[in-house]
């Protein structure tokens, strides 16, 4: 097996993974709410192999469902954060210096300001929930992959046969989306899978820290932080087991969007 | 080959200072361990953890809660005219006697005459006077409005007029510590003077208070010569005793089957209870907000969830067993009708909902006229017994055939959300005003405070009550606002809100320490342990 087809393979795996993973816990919703006092406070064992809560809730299918709402909430998240990010680097790019200088503006400020505090203002002025959290994060994830997109159109502008276009009378429409659009898609799409994991983090911190989605839901968030209250009476299993999850969740994400890169990346075709 | 020589390197030296860091810890904690048994040995200090929401953010001023408010306690630092016994009557601290004229709108409060506050100076009824007149004036806790003003007749009298009579004045008198005239400004909840069992040594906000007795105390003498009192969380709280660094510290059920050596387990019975409020009537709209509820306005429903939930099993499940069942908000008060309590009964419970017409549908769930038997429950999300009591309220009303879904809700938006939707409370305070706070209509919407609910019968007895002449007659009209024989709050009454259970406010003591025995607790997990901790004592 060469190179290009291990990538390939280990791409699929950690797709497939979270596919199972997000549907188990679309699946395991009501199961992650039922609670049941007379299965309370057990240790992993063979029936219930993530143990249960001080409410007698089965932690696996909390930690699926969980990590399935992380999932869902920052790939919406961070798509709409990748179109935006699309739209403004392009516009910047081609709309002329007006418009570029407002836009890099806008970039620089947003990142300036430390994620998690503009997500919280965001989250907060929305009045939490699932519509502040998934705002929150779209709003803040966009200037990183706008700003690479905004370099990368500049070049194009100057190679020859986008010049070429232009002196053959198309206009900035048609050339941006007809020359190059095409161009730009695998670098979107590698950002926007790079985007996934943060987006998930965001999510579950902000969650934890209480900014995020309420406490009846079984997100990754409210898992942790309720954990945190037991730790001193040694349920390890209520925070190691989902925080691994979730550590797993993420870095497979990194995983899927660095072969999804290699894949496409031309300058690797041959390896 | 570089690279990983020095990256093995790193490896090493951080391990190395993993270990380091792990070795000061443990002398660090050997040696706080000795000085928490240093204090066991003197035999005149100790040392008590409470909640952080338990340090009076205003400082120590009684004009802005300190001791009053929503956890009362005894103020420690000044002294009150009058206190409240175990079993929650009346006994005189400063007051040497005291009356009330026959409208009830003049309370005369004679008051000793060799007390001095820690600064030298003695206490007078000009002081008395000042402080209740302050409250008037700036109390943000406390209702002080059927209060006109005090005044000073001579050095040891005091008169208080009322713009309404109010039989339970000696109930407000037991929370206002006496402030001293000349030594108030803004600043005195910071530096407070008093003439109480206790003088306030140092305050580091956040962390700790350090109180020192009083040594010219007019009253019994104080063993416990210094108390120290940590502010934290409960685990905290749990680490800090399995380190022996403190004498008390305040637990919660779910982590108090843990055993630690060198202490044992405290259970303190309390009338901090959990009940939910059940809106009485039809949803409308006002000014935005909805008032009302169409499935709990139905009589039948509230009557049926009362009987039909078990609480020795919601105590059983959700508090460990360290709790008992409540009825009322004011269980083993003297002022409580125990014509409240219910036996429970499920099968009366679904008697009680048949016969109303609400019929099971084929998903389990009961519907009446096309409406299903649904509602949610709220609760504050970061308080995991409130929780616990509404995903077991919920799965108990599916035997009955009532879909309970739950929801955190926060402070900030609760409170208005509690008029058309039921809400996990906790309430419990050493005066009847919290009956009337609950049930009691507001003369501007017609309909009680927290939750909608009105009866002009049981308004009229708890009125009474106010204007009662003596305190056995009020505790009798409160108990008739309860249950008349007709009508009132109870199971055959209204039964506008549902008690679950007293949580038993629990604690780690140190083997050795004898705490003095505990008046019921009212709401709230802070200072009433401390309120008697000046006849505590260390011995074998």
């Amino acid at each position: 097996m060469n190179q290009r087809k291990k990538t390939l393979v280990i791409f699929v795996g950690a797709v497939l993974f979270l596919v199972v993973v997000t549907v188990a816990g679309v699946f395991c919703y009501d199961a992650a709410r039922v609670t049941d006092f007379s299965r309370k406070n057990l240790s992993p064992c063979g029936q219930y192999l993530f143990g249960t809560d001080w409410m007698g809730r089965d932690m696996l299918t909390r930690t699926l469902t969980g990590l399935s709402m992380s999932i869902l909430i920052g790939m919406c998240a961070a798509s709409i954060s990748a179109i935006i990010a699309f739209v403004l680097g392009v516009m910047a790019a081609v709309l002329g210096n007006k418009v570029d200088s407002v836009i890099s503006f806008l970039i620089d400020m947003i990142m300036g300001i430390p994620h998690i505090l503009l997500l919280i203002l965001i989250s907060y002025a929305l009045g939490k929930g699932f519509k502040g959290v998934m705002l929150g994060v779209a709003l803040t994830h966009w200037p990183s992959l706008a700003r690479v997109i905004r370099g990368e159109v500049l070049q194009l502008k100057n190679s020859q046969y986008i010049q070429v276009a232009y002196r053959l009378g198309h206009s900035k429409m048609k050339v941006a989306m007809k020359h190059m659009v095409p161009h730009l898609l695998p670098q979107f799409i590698v950002g926007l899978i790079l985007t996934f994991p943060h987006a998930i983090l965001h999510e579950a911190s902000i969650t934890f820290l209480g900014f995020g989605l309420s406490a009846e839901q079984p997100a990754i968030g409210i898992i942790l932080s309720e954990s945190m209250k037991y730790l001193i009476t040694g349920k390890w299993w209520l925070a190691v087991l989902p925080g691994i999850m979730l550590v797993l969740t993420v870095v497979l994400f990194d995983v899927a969007g660095g072969s999804l890169r290699k894949i496409l990346d031309p300058s690797s075709a041959h390896n | 080959m570089k690279r990983k020589l020095i990256a093995i390197l790193c490896m090493v030296t951080m391990s190395a200072a993993l270990f380091a860091g792990c070795g000061g810890g443990n002398s660090e904690e050997g040696q706080d361990s000795t000085q928490g048994e240093a204090t066991a040995l003197d035999g005149e200090s100790v040392i008590v953890t409470m909640p952080t929401t338990s340090e009076p953010e205003a400082g120590f001023d009684p004009a802005y809660g300190w001791g009053a408010g929503e956890h009362v306690h005894e103020p420690l630092i000044q002294s009150t005219l009058t206190t409240t016994t175990k079993d929650l009557k009346i006994d005189k601290d400063l007051a040497t006697d005291y009356s009330v004229s026959e409208d009830g709108l003049t309370w005369t409060v004679a008051i000793r005459d060799d007390v001095k506050f820690t600064d030298g100076e003695p206490l007078t009824a000009e002081d008395v006077a000042f402080t209740y007149n302050n409250c008037v004036e700036n109390s943000s806790v406390n209702d002080f409005t059927m209060l006109k003003e005090a005044v000073a007749v001579d050095d040891a009298t005091v008169e208080f007029h009322m713009n309404t009579p109010f039989s339970i004045w000696p109930y407000t008198m037991a929370t206002v510590g006496i402030v001293p005239e000349h030594a108030y400004d803004e600043n005195y909840g910071q530096n407070p003077i008093g003439s109480g069992r206790y003088i306030m040594k140092q305050w580091d906000k956040g962390q700790q208070v350090i109180f020192e007795a009083n040594p010219d105390y007019y009253g019994d003498e104080v063993k416990i010569k210094k108390l120290t009192v940590l502010f934290m969380e409960e685990d905290a709280a749990l680490a800090a005793a399995m380190a022996g660094q403190v004498d008390v510290a305040h637990t919660a059920a779910s982590l108090a089957e843990q055993e630690i050596d060198g202490y044992s387990l405290l259970q303190v019975s309390s009338v901090d209870n959990r009940g939910i409020n059940l809106p009485t009537t039809m949803p409308v709209e006002k000014d935005g907000m909805v008032y009302g509820n169409q499935v709990t306005s139905d009589i039948a429903i509230r009557r049926a969830m009362n009987i039909g939930i078990d609480r020795e099993e919601m105590i059983e499940n959700v508090l460990n067993g360290y709790g008992t069942p409540a009825y009322s908000v004011c269980d083993k008060l003297p002022w409580y009708s125990d014509e409240a309590e219910v036996a429970y009964d499920l099968e009366g419970a679904k008697k009680i909902l048949d016969d109303a017409g609400w019929v099971e549908g084929d998903d389990g769930i009961r519907q009446k006229d096309g409406a299903k038997a649904e509602f949610t429950l709220m609760f504050n999300p970061d308080d995991s017994v409130r929780q616990s009591l509404a995903e077991d309220f919920a799965n108990q009303c599916k035997a009955l055939g009532i879909a309970v879904t739950t929801e955190g809700a926060g402070w900030d938006v609760a409170y208005d959300k509690a008029q058309s939707q039921p809400l996990v409370w906790g309430w419990g305070a050493h005066t009847p005003m919290e009956v009337y706070n609950i049930y009691h209509s507001l003369p501007d919407t017609g309909s009680a405070e927290y939750s909608p609910y009105a009866n002009e019968t049981v308004d009229t007895y708890m009125d009474e009550a106010l204007q009662a002449d003596d305190l056995d007659t009020s505790y009798e009209l409160w108990q008739k606002a309860q249950w008349d024989g007709t009508t009132g709050i109870t199971q055959e009454g209204d039964i506008p809100w549902i008690w679950f259970c007293n949580v038993d406010h629990l604690y780690y003591v140190r083997d050795g320490l004898q705490v003095a025995e505990q008046k019921i607790h009212p709401h709230g997990h802070g200072w009433s342990i401390v309120n008697n901790v000046d006849q505590w004592s260390w011995g074998e």
